[in-house]
């Protein structure tokens, strides 16, 4: 709690209400286009571009989708060829300034280790292109009974990628802080002249959904869970839809395939969204599919989200957003099936050792 | 505040248009190409490694060179018709046109190999990869000890590179042992899977490298056959295949647990993979 505390009381900041608020989303429009959250059904809310910043939703859960549909677009046109000629363009990327309003924390940390992935080996223009000239202004929320980003080191109030974040105290009622130069200078073009510094009383928040070990444990479990029961336990409900895939801020797999036109004279090559929980993902010429049962599947993707990954990013690559439970069609729950794993580990351990 | 910048353009997901200078049949199914990249430019690749080969409207599957890097000028392909891609590859002839990219993956380490006895056993197209390691060190023969290549087919008709194959037969310098599962009336060799070729084997166990290239389930009766025979696990290699849609260890499909086929192979120490449930 005080290191939290700590972190924000180092940014200047200012107070501002409901209207202000909404006045200094409008004035962002005019520093490029802002995408901030917007309500999309009853329950639901989406990333969108704002064009009326009265429709623009402060206090929020989660979005369907998070932040990687900006970077790495669900269909993306890697080349536009003609077939006759063999001859092929690359399509324009589109860097232009681009301002993130409203951002959850482990949205902004999904954000961050897609970074690491395109970035690291061999890194990919299309991606970093696409990423250059993006700002974020992050805002608190009150963690729901999917959120579980404290488990994994994600507090509400971590300013980590963000230039401003906004607390939300109540609904007119907002602290604004200048997390780095960029932010300071936004607020101080829109008309902030005065910012207060000092001390400051965070709200305090609970996370309802917990993961019973620190994260810092779970590397040990994953490295001895591959045959436990759970994952067949899991794949019994689990429908294989990839559903949490499509949903998760850091899966990244993606297919490509070329699509042509009617004449088939021109076409293009694009990469798609993929999933590692459908049948045809690790399947080879010829048929071979090494991940063949839906259980493998599932193993293999908490691998990737708590082991393979983590083993040289360090951190979990989950960010405990909670939209692969809240959007499974099983009902299956992240945090449940890591404390399945937990509980398993746990009465394992104490049988055989 | 950008931690991230895009350096140089370079597309990872761009072909370079190549020429193909060379197409003949080996067989019903598998068609070899002899490939020369703009300008001639040579390929420089390590035997064992593959490139991502595409079709415009077709798609882009990764193949591995069957050609020797001490070859200048060009690279070549053995291509089996398996899919929709390589139907399509197959109608292709000498001056036509297609996309490489690469070369991409962790190929056989031939410096290491130095001075050391060679074990190749190839199964099927197999033998594929393993013609540019082998040519590699006919090409370089004084680098190594023996060379000894075990060869296996379902039939006499699938062998690949017959010309080849009896240079490597008459070659003083070379052992090698072919064996088909089904023979026909023309066959006057051993007859019988591949692992019957090892145990009459005399081998010198800590100078000696195997390199294994096969379907699946091959290699799970070599690995038998070199475990009791006491071939030490650590001079074993292998290549595995996958799917693979970007070649740099982004797009997730030819992972193995943690492994990236097309990074951290296709060519595996034994060693890397023996406890990984996925491998093969």
């Amino acid at each position: 709690m005080d290191k939290k505390k700590l972190s924000l009381v180092q940014f200047k900041r200012v107070r501002l209400n409901e209207k202000q608020l909404r006045n200094f989303t409008g004035f962002l429009k005019t520093k490029g286009r802002v995408y901030a959250p917007h309500r999309k059904g009853e329950k639901s809310f989406s990333f969108q571009e704002v064009d009326d910043p009265s429709k623009v939703v402060f206090n929020y859960p989660r979005t369907i989708l998070p932040l990687k549909k900006f970077f790495q677009p669900p269909i993306e046109t890697l080349l536009e060829f003609t077939i006759n000629d063999n001859s092929y363009e690359l399509p324009d990327i589109d860097n232009k300034n681009k301002i993130f309003f409203g951002v959850h924390s482990y949205d902004m940390q999904g954000v961050l280790r897609l970074d690491y992935v395109f970035s690291r080996g061999e890194p990919e223009y299309n991606y970093l292109k696409r990423r250059e000239n993006s700002t974020f202004i992050g805002i608190s929320f009150e963690p729901d009974e999917y959120h579980f980003s404290g488990s994994v080191g994600i507090d509400v109030e971590n300013t980590e990628g963000f230039s401003i974040f906004i607390d939300i105290v109540d609904e007119d009622n907002y602290v604004v802080f200048a997390c780095d130069n960029t932010g300071e200078e936004l607020l101080k073009e829109y008309g902030i002249k005065d910012f207060e510094s000092g001390e400051y009383k965070l709200k305090e928040r609970e996370f309802k959904a917990k993961l019973k070990y620190h994260y810092g444990r779970l590397p040990q479990i994953f490295e001895k869970c591959y045959n436990y029961d759970v994952w067949k336990k899991v794949s019994e409900r689990c429908l294989g839809c990839g559903n949490c895939n499509l949903v998760c801020p850091t899966c990244y797999c993606f297919d490509v395939e070329d699509d042509v036109d009617l004449k088939i004279e021109m076409g293009s090559r694009t990469r798609r969204w993929d999933s590692c929980m459908l049948n045809e993902f690790a399947m080879v010429a010829g048929g071979e599919n090494f991940r063949k049962e839906l259980y493998q599947r599932t193993r293999h993707r908490l691998h990737r989200k708590f082991k393979y990954i983590t083993d040289h990013y360090g951190y979990p690559f989950c960010v405990g957003c909670g939209r692969c439970s809240q959007y499974c069609p099983a009902d299956i729950n992240m945090v449940e099936v890591v404390n399945d794993l937990i509980k398993e580990h746990e009465e394992r351990e104490k049988v055989y050792v | 505040m950008d931690t991230v910048l895009a350096k140089e353009k370079k597309i990872l997901y761009a072909p370079e248009i190549s020429e193909i200078i060379e197409a003949k049949f080996l067989t019903a199914t598998e068609k070899f190409f002899k490939i020369k990249l703009p300008g001639g430019r040579d390929l420089k690749h390590i035997p064992g490694q593959f490139v991502q080969v595409s079709l415009f409207g077709v798609g882009e599957a990764p193949i591995s060179v069957c050609s020797s890097p001490t070859q200048k000028g060009f690279f070549e392909l053995t291509i089996r018709k398996v899919g929709m891609l390589t139907e399509k590859i197959h109608e292709l002839e000498a001056g036509d046109k297609i996309g490489i990219r690469g070369p991409y993956g962790r190929g056989f380490d031939v410096n290491a190999f130095k001075g050391k006895d060679i074990l190749i056993i190839g199964g099927g197209i197999g033998i594929v990869p393993l013609r540019s390691l082998i040519n590699y060190i006919i090409d370089n023969r004084n680098d190594y000890g023996r060379l000894i290549i075990l060869y296996g087919a379902k039939s006499p008709s699938e062998l690949l590179y017959r010309d080849e194959l009896k240079m490597w037969e008459e070659r003083e310098d070379i052992e090698y042992h072919v064996t088909v599962d089904r023979s026909d009336e023309n066959w006057k060799g051993n007859v019988g899977v591949i692992t019957t070729l090892i145990p009459p084997l005399e081998l010198d166990l800590e100078n000696t490298i195997a390199a294994i290239v096969g379907p699946p389930v091959m290699y799970k009766f070599v690995l038998l056959a070199l475990k009791s025979k006491r071939f030490p696990e650590k001079n074993i290699y292998m290549s595995l295949e996958r799917r693979m849609k970007c070649g740099v260890g982004k797009c997730g499909h030819c992972q193995i647990n943690n492994l990236y086929v097309c990074q951290d192979g296709p060519v595996f120490n034994y060693l890397e993979v023996k406890g990984l449930e996925e491998a093969i």
